[in-house]
């Protein structure tokens, strides 16, 4: 008999976002540490010089340049020919991808909610500000929702809202190169993760990095994970694959389980750090509006 | 340290198969919780390396299974009974003496003295191994096997819980007798005999817990025996204790008793308390008593005449024995015995019934030999209206239903008898008419009745039977008869007086009844007047001789003062054969039927209580007769326990057996596995934590 109450999670129960936390979500904006050069001309001021009316710099002529950037008065004093140089604005392409392995569908409220809250609040910063939002899970990397503008925000609660676990989810590494051959731009990438993969993440997470996409990965992990509440003699049985653990818990089998916890933190958090991903650790039990409000605010993505 | 196995083989092995049983258990864990987990990776790294070494490694910090092996180990540690001090004795025989005599009451060791024999007894036993035997025996003043030898355990402890205390003395050759003769089989029982070997001896181990208080064994040889003493109760138990207590008339003055008591101080100190006694319950007098230590104090008390009474003297002191600072005496109920002489005239027999000491127990009344034949003699007879009747120179025509004395004349004969044997009539023979057998018939045959012999003379009495009170103070020697004939009493009877031409006076029972005859004659009265046959009237035996037929056969009280007994002795009580149902009441209220055999005495043997008994006879409201069991034992009353006890030749140390009993542990070790089987619990519910 396999005890899955712990797995029991209110799904649909309750709303990805409240009102409350939209109306908070509207005031920030996606920050990305990287200039990509998007395809439409957005909101956002580039760190690309472009065309805009926001002055930014002069520099010399030099033949073939536009003569409507040249500025003749500073020509008349010194008899010199300048260009004025603006700021560009524009729109960024922001992804989100959210894992949707059966181990997500663990703890109260479960990892996949509280990932797909993190990916909904996310994404309608995005759609308030005018980027490109691209909603994906691994199972459905192929063929992600692209939205844009706020009106959107509807479709995007409704389509993350339906998505499930699902029981034979790609690994993370082929969703990556599904996800990698399917988007060839650049842009931000939010992967939001349990990382409970036999297989490993980090081919999928070197895929990312080689598309210099500015990536993120946000690490949820359910209470139950952290600090085992077990006792006697067990016999665990992992959701995905079936694989059968006899344990009999004793207080120095926990402190391995913390030392084994703690190494696959640290070896998760250093491996994103040798490759400049930001690696947040998020709580399942903790609310995705702290997060999103003061975690990823402290670490650059929103402001 | 030494080990008891209380397992059989079989059992043994069943335990043993637990350990190993319970490390499989937890190899294979048959029932596991299942819980479904997001993965399993982290759990394989946390249990990875302890599969890396050895599928050992996993018990290695197993809590719980090193609580439950260490459980089972206290387990098996338990059953095999460790103890310390104590020795291997597989296959000893051993003999328990336990004393239950009347100082073991004592209870200077709490509770009694016994019961802390009765204890020490029990470790004995549980200590022994399965294959000892032993053999229990309590002795006071006298033996009694509880169990012979047994290899069963429970029967020696159930045959030691039904000892129960005794108030007798303390003998313990009896008790040492029945172990020897078990240990040391090739005694024979014929001290006149060359003693063969029949079997070969067994050495055995007496265990003789006691408070020493047997005195000396002389020599009583112990043979094979170990004999280990284990002295009971303190070295210096205090006790005062009365060993004497008795109500006799006051010499000086007429119609008062005086109560004599003597009190022992057995202790090292001065005492002084207050005796009283009550007469049937009632204070009658108390007397402040001082005793300087190892002492003895007299007692006396002066009561003013009383018919009959118990008197009780207790000893108001708290000592370490209660029973002997109590005693009983009893002052006997006065009733004087009917005597009817029957005589043509004896004025030395006259004389001697009308002595003051007779008068004081019987009255007479004196009749001629015309009474016999008066209508009122019959019916006097019948009724057993006398304790007894003699008849002087005459014999009635059928027995009375009374004691007789015939002095001079012979009974007459039993019809039946007569009939059966028809020797020579008594009437015959006075005629002449027919000769009495001849003596060598009459001694080749125990004759069934009375056997009497020719008239012969002079006669000189050779000897008399001094085992019978009736004749055992008289001096016959200087005695001279001129006549005599012989009497043979039939063969339940005895011969009192033997003379030169045969036994001249004897004495038989009749039913109930007894019959005393005499040969010959005191005076002989003739037609020329009375003719003295012996000089006896006028010697000092006479009287003596009368006042003892009177007392015997008359079955009187002649003391005022009650017999007394120690506890489990018999008595012998002489009882009127006037009536024909008895029974005696017990000191608590109980009585029971006593039964009169043949003969004048009777014997009372159930005295184990201490304190007054009185004997009922027919329908009479009153008690005839009374007597007294009082414990009166010095040997009781000191309660010092003796360090050493002389058996035979050898001097036994108390030390010796001291230090036997064996501490049990295996009780201990049972308790703290099951505080290990408490800690496991704890362990199991919390051990997360731990």
């Amino acid at each position: 008999m396999i005890d899955r109450s712990s797995a029991v999670a209110d799904n649909n129960s309750s709303p990805l976002l409240t009102a409350e936390m939209m109306s908070k979500l509207e005031r920030m904006e996606l920050v990305s540490r990287k200039i990509f050069r998007g395809r439409m001309k957005g909101e956002r001021r580039s760190k690309r010089k472009g065309q805009s009316v926001e002055f930014a710099d002069f520099r010399n002529y030099v033949s073939g340049d536009d003569l409507r950037f040249i500025d003749w008065n500073l020509f008349a004093r010194m008899d010199r020919l300048y260009l004025k140089i603006f700021l560009e604005e524009e729109d960024l392409h922001f992804f989100t991808v959210v894992d949707d392995s059966i181990s997500m569908d663990f703890g109260s409220p479960s990892k996949f909610f509280v990932a797909k809250q993190i990916a909904a609040s996310l994404a309608y910063i995005g759609l308030c500000r005018g980027d490109r939002v691209s909603v994906s899970s691994f199972a459905t990397c192929g063929s992600p929702v692209v939205l844009r503008g706020k009106t959107s925000a509807y479709r995007l609660l409704n389509h993350l809202g339906s998505l499930p676990c699902v029981d034979l989810s790609p690994t993370m590494e082929e969703a990556m190169r599904k996800f990698c051959l399917k988007n060839s731009g650049k842009g931000i990438v939010v992967v939001i993760t349990d990382l409970m993969s036999k297989s490993g993440y980090e081919t999928a997470m070197r895929m990312l990095v080689a598309r210099e996409m500015d990536v993120f990965l946000i690490h949820v992990l359910s209470p139950e994970e952290l600090e085992p509440n077990v006792q006697g003699d067990l016999k665990l049985i992992d959701c995905e694959d079936g694989d059968q653990r006899e344990v009999s818990i004793s207080a120095s089998l926990l402190n391995r389980y913390q030392q084994a916890l703690a190494g696959f933190i640290e070896n998760a958090k250093s491996f994103c750090n040798k490759r400049a991903i930001a690696y947040v650790p998020a709580r399942s039990d903790e609310p995705a509006e702290n997060l999103v409000n003061e975690y990823l605010r402290g670490r650059g993505l929103v402001r | 340290m030494n080990w008891i196995s209380m397992l059989s083989p079989w059992q043994w092995v069943i335990l043993l198969a637990i350990p190993p049983a319970v490390l499989s258990l937890y190899f294979l864990k048959l029932k596991r919780k299942q819980l479904a987990v997001p993965s399993t990776m982290l759990w394989r790294k946390a249990v990875e390396d302890v599969h890396v070494n050895s599928i050992w490694q996993r018990l290695r910090k197993n809590l719980l299974l090193l609580l439950q092996l260490l459980f089972l180990a206290l387990l098996i540690l338990a059953c095999l009974r460790p103890g310390w001090s104590g020795q291997n004795r597989i296959g000893e025989r051993r003999i328990y003496i336990i004393d239950n005599s009347a100082s073991m009451q004592a209870t200077d060791v709490a509770p009694t003295r016994l019961d802390a024999a009765k204890k020490r007894v029990r470790e004995l036993i549980e200590e022994t191994s399965s294959d000892d035997v032993g053999m229990l025996i309590a002795f006071s003043d006298r033996a009694d096997v509880r169990q012979g030898f047994t290899k069963e355990r429970n029967k020696l402890l159930s045959s030691l819980e039904s000892i129960q205390p005794t108030m007798h003395n303390t003998d313990l050759t009896e008790a040492l007798r029945a172990a020897a003769g078990l240990a040391n089989p090739g005694r024979s029982s014929f001290e006149d005999l060359t003693d063969i070997q029949v079997a070969d001896a067994v050495p055995a181990t007496v265990y003789l817990l006691s408070d020493g208080g047997f005195g000396d064994l002389g020599d009583f040889d112990i043979g094979k025996l170990q004999i280990q003493y284990i002295p009971i109760g303190e070295p210096t138990t205090a006790n005062v204790g009365i060993v004497s207590f008795a109500v006799q008339r006051s010499e000086d003055k007429k119609n008062q008793l005086e109560a004599f008591a003597r009190i022992m101080n057995h202790g090292n100190s001065q005492v002084s308390f207050t005796a009283s006694l009550e007469l049937d319950g009632k204070l009658l007098d108390a007397s402040t008593v001082t005793i300087e230590p190892n002492a003895e104090a007299g007692l006396l008390f002066e009561l003013s005449e009383m018919e009959q009474g118990q008197l009780k003297l207790m000893v108001d002191y708290a000592d370490s024995l209660a029973a002997d600072n109590v005693a009983y005496a009893a002052i006997r109920p006065n009733r004087p015995i009917n005597v009817l002489l029957v005589t043509p005239g004896n004025s030395a027999l006259e004389t001697a019934l009308q002595t003051a000491r007779v008068q004081q127990v019987a009255s007479l009344q004196v009749e001629g030999e015309s009474f016999l034949t008066d209508p009122k003699y019959a019916e006097s007879a019948n009724n057993s209206a006398y304790d007894l009747i003699v008849f002087d120179q005459c014999s009635p025509t059928t027995m009375p239903q009374s004691n007789t004395l015939f002095i001079g004349g012979l009974p007459p004969r039993d019809p039946a008898n007569a009939a059966k044997a028809a020797p020579a009539t008594p009437e015959e023979i006075a005629a002449g008419d027919k000769k009495p057998l001849a003596s060598d018939e009459a001694t080749s045959q125990p004759p069934s009745d009375w056997v009497f012999g020719e008239l012969q003379g002079p006669v000189i009495v050779l000897d008399v039977n001094r085992s019978n009170p009736m004749t055992q103070y008289l001096e016959m020697g200087s005695v001279g008869i001129v006549e005599a004939r012989t009497v043979t009493p039939p063969e339940s009877g005895d011969i009192l007086m033997i003379s030169d031409a045969g036994p001249v006076f004897g004495i038989a029972p009749r039913g109930p009844f007894q019959d005393a005859v005499l040969g010959f004659s005191i005076v002989q009265a003739t037609d020329q007047g009375v003719s003295v046959n012996t000089d006896w009237g006028i010697k000092r035996s006479f009287p003596v001789f009368v006042y003892s037929a009177v007392e015997l056969l008359g079955g009187g009280i002649t003391e005022s003062s009650a017999p007394t007994v120690q506890p489990g002795w018999p008595i012998g009580l002489q009882l009127s054969s006037r009536f024909k149902n008895f029974e005696v009441a017990f000191p608590n209220g109980t009585r029971t039927e006593l039964v009169r055999g043949d003969e004048s005495r009777s014997i009372f043997t159930q005295t184990d209580q201490p304190g007054p008994y009185a004997i009922f006879a027919d329908s009479l409201e009153r008690p005839i007769e009374t007597f007294c069991v009082n414990l009166f034992s010095t040997r009781e009353s000191n309660l010092a326990t003796e360090a050493t006890v002389k058996m035979g030749f050898e001097k036994v140390d108390a030390s010796k057996a001291t230090a036997q009993a064996r501490q049990e542990t295996w009780r201990w070790i049972l308790l703290v596995g099951l505080a290990m089987l408490v800690v496991e619990w704890i362990v199991f519910n919390r051990r997360v934590f731990l």
